[in-house]
Parts: structure tokens; sequence; C-alpha cells
């Protein structure tokens, strides 16, 4: 049981090799599916370890308010070195536990301001068009949802992109796709090693909205063209600063995709990469969830256990 | 009353869509479009071959919520978009984009930042796509 307490701390070790594989190989609602089930689970199960690491380094510390027992000698030899990393968790814990909250409460600001800035703006269908030259297209949920464009992303693209476009954004509303990059970020909040899969997970929901619109349309070539020309289009007036990337950026590689065959939708057998990403996902999470279970029950017992009655 | 774009089988162009999505496919016709516009017009560009009728319907709901305005054109109407209200909701929009924030996990773009890199590399697979690139 020892070292069980700290192995959820370290799985999320795990999550660049994972985000990786599943991003490159599996079809991206599978691999976002996945994805952001792994850093939920990876991260409420570190985060429970921390917790407990704090209960019993807290213990230690002179003058806590918790019970004597809990700093037995008995407690403590169970856990390897928890003066040391019982004293660290507490400020950790506390840091992650405000990471959380200001992300969350950013997020609910930023899209109250993003409502506002829309609100009463008629719609047709979902979209709202708005006059501005420099191009931006984007899904806001609602309620009600969105799809805010300028006339700049509209005007040099040609009709059947045009379509493509609304397509890609009524996808992103119809899948949540919020959701998953929420979840994913704040699980990169409470622990950065799952950040890889936030960083996937934004590229793989722009993937599966683009197959969800070439589905709609029945044409893949036309999404590549309205994703090329959109990208074109909003080069030089980028309305956002953002880091030059030395590999492709995300943009080359939906389009390149986009222009290859469809992704499979079945599960990959275990022998493909995509099979071995599943693979130590699935294993990486079930050690996870069984270890910090294990260390949780084991822990709680001995503090019952060591508890003046 | 929806009619689902039917997602699971892909078909050639013109699959059927909802409503919704096609009142979304006018609006932005006719955003792009250099003055007013009669329903024949809307139904010559507008790709999936729709009954005039449809197209009639879609372009007076429209003009009901107040986004097209419209005005006779001969015995047709002609529609153009609704401008001042959008205008001030633009700058509304740009305010809020040029303000420096995180808001990735709020507002996801269609197109994310090009490297010069990227940019060559998007021109060569646009370019090898074939001659559909030049349709725009």
């Amino acid at each position: 049981m020892p070292l069980a307490l700290y192995l959820p701390l370290l799985l999320p070790l795990t999550a660049f090799p994972v985000a990786r594989l599943a991003g490159d190989h599996l079809h991206p609602r599978t691999a976002t599916r996945l994805l952001t089930v792994v850093s939920v689970v990876l991260s409420v199960c570190s985060t429970l370890c921390l917790a407990l690491l704090v209960v019993v380094g807290t213990a230690q510390l002179p003058g806590n308010p918790l019970p004597d027992g809990w700093s037995d000698a008995e407690v403590r030899d169970a856990i390897p070195h928890v003066s040391l990393f019982g004293i660290l968790a507490i400020p950790t814990f506390l840091a992650i536990l405000t990471a959380v909250a200001v992300t969350h409460r950013r997020d609910r600001v930023e899209h109250r301001l993003a409502l506002n800035a829309v609100a009463g703006a008629p719609a047709g269908g979902e979209l709202t068009v708005l006059p501005d030259p420099t191009p931006y297209a984007y899904a806001l949920r609602g309620p009600p949802d969105r799809i805010v464009v300028s006339t700049g992303m509209l005007l040099p693209l040609d009709d059947e992109e045009r379509r493509a476009l609304i397509a890609h954004e009524r996808a992103h509303l119809r899948g949540r796709h919020h959701l998953a990059l929420a979840a994913t970020r704040l699980a990169a909040c409470a622990h950065p090693l799952l950040r890889p899969i936030h960083t996937t997970v934004a590229y793989t929901v722009e993937r599966w909205a683009d197959e969800d619109a070439a589905e709609a349309l029945g044409d893949r070539r036309t999404i590549a063209r309205a994703v090329g020309k959109a990208a074109l289009a909003a080069k030089g007036r980028p309305p956002f600063a953002a880091p030059a990337f030395a590999a492709p950026g995300p943009v080359p590689r939906r389009v390149a995709a986009l222009l290859g065959p469809p992704p499979p939708t079945a599960w990959p057998t275990p022998r493909s990469r995509a099979g071995v990403a599943a693979l130590v996902a699935a294993t990486g999470t079930t050690v996870s969830v069984l270890a910090s279970l294990n260390a949780a029950v084991a822990l709680v017992l001995l503090l019952i256990a060591a508890t003046p009655l | 009353m929806t009619v689902r774009p039917n997602p699971g089988k892909p078909s050639a162009r013109g699959v059927r869509r909802g409503p919704g999505e096609l009142e979304s496919e006018v609006l932005a016709l006719l955003w792009v479009a250099r003055g007013p516009r009669t329903a024949a017009w809307v139904q010559a560009e507008l790709a999936g071959g729709l009954a005039y009728t449809t197209v009639v319907t879609i372009l007076s709901r429209l003009h009901d919520k107040g986004l097209l305005a419209r005005a006779r054109s001969g015995r047709a109407y002609a529609y153009t978009p609704v401008t001042d209200e959008a205008g001030i909701v633009a700058r509304r929009m740009r305010a809020l984009l040029d303000h420096e924030a995180d808001r990735q996990a709020v507002l996801a773009s269609f197109v994310s930042e090009l490297s010069a890199a990227d940019e060559s590399i998007l021109r060569a697979l646009l370019g090898a796509a074939g001659p559909a690139e030049s349709r725009g």
C-alpha cells in the first residue's frame, strides 16, 4: 500500500505519449472522449491522493487541530517520506485548488462577456453575422447557442465553403465540445503533466467538427478548402498573439487530414499504434483509480484506528 | 419539425438540411452579396436545388426576425441584411476580442494562428488539392 499513495501522482506521466498516439491515430471523436475521461480520472485521483497527504502532513505540524493519533508513528510509517512530502503537499494542494477555482471563474466571466456582447442580436438559424473586416468565426454556447461569424470571414469563401464553415461551428455546438475543453483544462490545472491532453483535445475537437461537417456536406475537400482559405485570410491580421511552432501547426494538419481518407471509426486492433494508445490509457487510468482507492481506504482505516475514541 | 442533415449517410451535393441550417446559409449568402437580391437570385446561388417557395419562406422568416430588410423590385421583393444592430454588436464583439484574455475555453476559433512554415505547407496542400482551390 505505501507507494500506492504516490502512484496516482506519477501516472499523469503517461499523458504525453497517450495524447500523442490518440491524437494522431484515433478517430477524433473517440480520441476526444477517451482523452477527456482519462484526464478527468487521473486528475481526480491525483488530487485525492494529494488531499490524503495533506491530512497526514498537517497532522505532523505542531499545533494542528487534528487528533493527536493521526501523527502516530504507525501512520507515519505507513507512508514513506511522509514528513517531507506531507509538508510539501500542503502548499501544492492549496495552489491547485486556487488554480482550478481561478480558471473556472475566469472562463465563466469570459463566457458571460461574450454572451453580453452579442445579446439581442437576431440570428438566422443559429447564425449571427457581424459586419467586421477582421475574419473570425466562433461557436458560442448559449442559451441561445450561436454561431458568430464576421463578414471578413465570409467574403473569401464561396457558397459551399460557407456551408462548410457553418456546419463546422454547428458541430461544435451539437457535440458540446466546450465540455471536453473545459474538463481537460481544469484537469491540467489540477496536475500540470495533464496539459498535453488539453492541448491535444483542443486539436481533436477541431478535427471532430471538421469530420462532422464533412459528413453533413458529403464532401471532405470543401471543408479542407474552407479551413485553408479561412486560415490564410486570417493571417496577417491576427486577432490574438500566438506562438510560432516549429512543427506544422494545427491548420495544415487538419487540411492534410481532410484531403486524406476518412479516419476509421471502428476501435483499433490492439497491435496498432492507436490500440497501444487506448491500451496504455486504459491501463494507466485503471491503475490510478485502484491505487488511489487502495491508498484512500488503507489510510482512512489507519486513521480511524489511530483516532482516540 | 426538424429535418436532420442525415449525419450517417453522406451523399452528393445538396444533402437535405434543416430549416435552421437553410436560414443560416441564406443569411450568410445575402451578407456577402453586393446589393439587394431577390428570391430567384438566392435560389440560383444556393447549392442543393431548393424549391422557389422554400426560398421565399426562408426569406420572409428572416425578414420577420428583423435580419433582412426588403423593398419592392418589380413584382418581387429584394432583400438586404439589416446592418444597424449588427454593426453595434460587431463593435461590442471587437472590443471583447481586442482585450487580451485567455478565452480559448469559451470561444473556440474556426482556425488558429499560422506560422510562416504553416502558410507554405498550407498553400502546397491547397495547390495539390487541385483546381478547386481557385474556385473562390
